[in-house]
């Protein structure tokens, strides 16, 4: 017996274990990634999300990530087209509308499947809506102009209001703490069963690991062409797995190595890196969302126009978009909030935007008798855009004659002290772009963080929400817009685009605010 | 000896309570609040109250705190505010990673730290100690999101042989899940050689400078039986205090090196907590934490007793 035999008997192995376990080995460093690391069916995706969803109830959460999963799950009656506009979706088309604004008359589609194998009915809708009524703020805000929502046979539904709400369709459209329809029996706070429409289920979650969604065989998908998140739902990828990612510079390596077949929200210096890999294609979803700094109206230098004037003619907002996104093809510098194309596209008001022009600036704060009081600018390092738009902010202001004080706190901290008009006096924020001007920011309704409260903004919003005419909306949006640049509630800085990337041989992918996986397929 | 150890039992009662007390007060000093969190820009005051209320958050804090450790007594941590499942539940769910990835990490930083410490002290100003020490250095210095970036560029962007991050794949046995830790592990086994390399070079010094050695090498044992049997022995209570603290650190969760490799374990969970304002969470996890730390320092002295017999419990 060797001295090989004699070791390896003391540790109760033979050679031809010995032999096994080094075949083993090797075969562990030699195989290609595809074949071992990355195993998945052929048809199941690896998504990596930004993070853990906050909950898997559309209503519980306005967090877009919970959407982004959820909205596979669950339908809404009507949903967006690749424009933003709403299209019907568990209704068969758009609703019925009385010549007063204030009676909606909308038809469910018929043999619409829920997860549970139960036939879709109106019961259904009017108990999900009557929870979104209940739980999510947009739906508070509707509700609030809810008379009764009532049956009218199985798949008819009434919804009398007490006055118009013209941007009713697109509260209901909107993925964010959104309007979905879910099965009655399911309705539970908190919900445990996730029981909907859509062309995925639900099967599993694992915190910090995973959501798995599943294709729902009974899916009854609408017969127009797809459009945007309207239109024919096809899943053609049996298996999604929605996988937390949180750090971004991870999900950039996570599919360039093909571990994930979907990475979302990537840092806009990855964009060359993603671009050079053959297997990998960057997406840029434009507009995706809007930086704006929010003004305290209230109390403290800001309380008067002027300096508030003052502060938008310093800033020069292409600097701070450069300073934020560092390449001018990931955002634009625009007057106009809405893009060309939507109805509410406007220049008006505009000439003060962007100009960036210190001795205009300055010249103000001297009329109004600016006292030096420093201005505090409220912003967090959590959103690195943010805080890098705020030192350039920061520079402009004191090119102009103003004193200013960054106040650089973590994200929560940020969100409790924006309630509090005795701390600050700018914070930075952003929202994602949104097709209708009341749902963002919160600004143009009433109470929120900056107190915008005068008879000129009561009076144009009044006008704007009582007209139900998209045509007549336009222009009464035109005429908010201008006051806005001329009362100066917010800033409206620029659009900025989101990047993320998506395997080589995934197609169908349609590059939208939150990124949907039906009708997309791995080659 | 069990007087002894019942004295110290008492002791670690104490110092849980007092870790409770200042995690919550220290938690609820921190401005930030997890109601507007939740309900986003939308939330009006009277929304954000009412969900306040729901988590008892509109109590006066002493209140909340003396409810709170009622709980605590009784073994429940709560309800995350977040996650919508008690506290004891999700950490549980993120125990697994946590705790192999702690065990790789000290073998890994044990295996490469205990010889190069060895070797550094036995060749004491020549290359090898100079190799030695450089390395510790350099590995002490290196921050870990940085090797771990560096490193999954390489092995696994380039090379392939490993996953970037994750846990494995839905449904995957053991096998993979560890398999997705070379890396981390690895990672955190470097970094933390370095103080394990420190510390048995300083020990061994220490050790080879005794007169029992003298003896030994006067009597022309060999060099290896010399270091090996008579020296190692003897340099061990320094190299397990400081293997056992590092071991409870890294139990309390390699944050960082979670973060990077997107490891759902208890690092991970405590950074999204805390970014959330989500405090049973913070509280239970920090409580938890505590505790295998207070129980890691008491094992280390019971191990003293057995390496050591002049030390006494």
């Amino acid at each position: 017996m060797s001295d090989l035999d004699r070791e390896l008997s003391r540790q109760g192995w033979s050679r031809r274990d010995l032999a096994k376990f080094i075949a083993g080995a090797g075969m562990l460093v030699t195989l290609p990634a595809g074949n071992r690391v990355f195993a998945q069916g052929a048809k199941s995706a690896n998504l990596a999300m930004i993070g853990e969803p906050q909950s898997l109830d559309p209503m519980a959460s306005t967090a877009d990530l919970v959407s982004t999963i959820m909205m596979h799950v669950y339908e809404s009656l009507y949903t967006f087209d690749k424009d933003l506009n709403a299209q019907p979706m568990l209704a068969v088309a758009m609703p019925k509308v009385s010549a007063d604004g204030k009676l909606y008359e909308i038809e469910i589609r018929k043999g619409v499947k829920l997860h549970n194998g139960r036939e879709l009915d109106v019961e259904d809708v009017i108990a999900s809506l009557k929870r979104w009524i209940e739980m999510t703020p947009r739906g508070k805000s509707v509700g609030a102009s809810v008379d009764k929502m009532e049956a009218k046979g199985t798949h008819g539904l009434i919804i009398a209001l007490k006055n118009p709400v013209p941007a009713l369709l697109t509260h209901m459209a909107l993925p964010s703490g959104y309007a979905a329809i879910m099965a009655k029996e399911s309705i539970a706070n908190p919900l445990v069963s996730f029981i909907g429409t859509g062309p995925y289920k639900f099967v599993e979650r694992k915190p910090d690991q995973y959501v798995i969604l599943t294709k729902f065989d009974d899916y009854a998908a609408r017969s127009e062409p797809a459009n945007g998140y309207a239109g024919k739902r096809e899943a053609k990828i049996a298996e999604l797995r929605f996988i937390p990612v949180p750090n971004a510079n991870t999900r950039v390596e996570g599919i360039v190595a093909g571990q994930y077949q979907f990475a979302d929200q990537l840092p806009v210096e990855s964009y060359k890196r993603i671009a050079a890999t053959s297997s990998v294609k960057p997406v840029l979803v434009m507009p995706y969302g809007f930086p704006y700094f929010v003004l305290n109206t209230k109390q403290g230098p800001f309380a008067d126009k002027k300096i508030r004037q003052a502060y938008q003619l310093a800033l020069n907002d292409t600097e701070m978009m450069m300073a934020a996104f560092g390449d001018d093809k990931f955002f634009k510098a625009t007057a106009a909030h809405f893009p060309k194309g939507s109805p509410f596209h406007s220049e008006a008001g505009g000439a003060v935007y962007n100009k960036g022009d210190a001795a205009a600036a300055k010249k103000l704060l001297a009329e109004a008798k600016y006292d030096g009081s420093p201005i505090r600018i409220l912003n967090s390092k959590q959103y690195e855009f943010h805080n890098r738009m705020a030192l350039v902010m920061a520079e402009n202001l004191k090119e102009a004659g103003f004193k200013v004080q960054l106040d650089v706190v973590d994200w929560a901290t940020l969100v409790q002290r924006r309630a509090d008009p005795a701390v600050y006096d700018v914070y930075v924020t952003h929202s994602t772009f949104l097709p209708e001007p009341m749902l963002s920011p919160p600004q143009l309704g009433d109470g929120a963080p900056g107190w915008w409260d005068t008879p000129t903004k009561k009076a144009a919003l009044a006008a704007f929400n009582a007209e139900s005419d998209p045509v007549k909306r336009g222009a009464l949006w035109g005429k908010v817009q201008e006051i806005i640049y001329d009362e100066v509630p917010y800033i409206r800085v620029g659009d900025f685009a989101a990047l993320c990337a998506t395997s080589a041989k995934m197609t169908g992918f349609v590059p939208m605010p939150s990124p949907a996986f039906w009708n997309v397929d791995l080659a | 000896m069990l007087v002894n150890i019942a004295r110290r039992l008492a002791a670690m009662l104490a110092v849980m309570f007092i870790v409770a007390t200042m995690v919550f007060f220290l938690t609820r000093l921190a401005p930030g609040d997890p109601a507007s969190l939740m309900l986003g820009d939308q939330a009006t005051a009277a929304d954000v109250a009412q969900l306040r209320k729901t988590f008892g958050l509109d109590q006066p804090l002493i209140v909340q705190y003396v409810l709170w450790l009622k709980e605590v007594a009784s073994g429940n941590l709560g309800q995350s505010i977040f996650l919508q499942r008690p506290v004891l539940q999700a950490i549980g769910e993120r125990a697994e990673p946590t705790f192999f990835l702690a065990l790789f990490s000290i073998l890994i930083a044990a295996v490469i730290g205990i010889p190069a410490g060895i070797a550094s002290a036995v060749w004491r100003g020549r290359h090898a100690d100079q190799v030695a020490s450089g390395l510790a250095m350099l590995a002490a210095s290196i921050p870990s999101f940085w090797l771990g970036l560096l490193f999954m560029q390489f092995f696994a962007v380039r090379l392939g042989w490993f996953p970037v991050a994750g846990y494995g794949d839905p449904g995957a046995g053991l096998v993979q899940r560890l398999y997705h830790l070379v890396l981390p592990a690895t990672v955190l086994g470097i970094v933390n050689s370095a103080l394990i390399t420190r510390f048995t070079r300083a020990s061994m010094l220490d050790v080879l400078s005794e007169d029992y050695v003298r003896t030994a090498r006067a009597k022309g044992l060999p060099e290896h039986r010399i270091i090996l049997r008579h020296a190692l022995g003897n340099t061990l209570v320094p190299i397990i205090t400081v293997v056992g603290l590092t071991a409870a650190l890294l139990i309390g969760g390699a944050i960082i090196t979670e973060t990077v490799f997107g490891l759902p374990g208890i690092g991970n969970l405590v950074v999204s907590a805390v970014l959330r304002r989500d405090y049973p969470v913070i509280q239970g996890a920090l409580i938890v934490i505590a505790g295998i730390y207070v129980i890691i320092n008491f094992a280390i002295d019971v191990i003293y007793t057995l390496v050591d017999p002049r030390v006494k419990t």
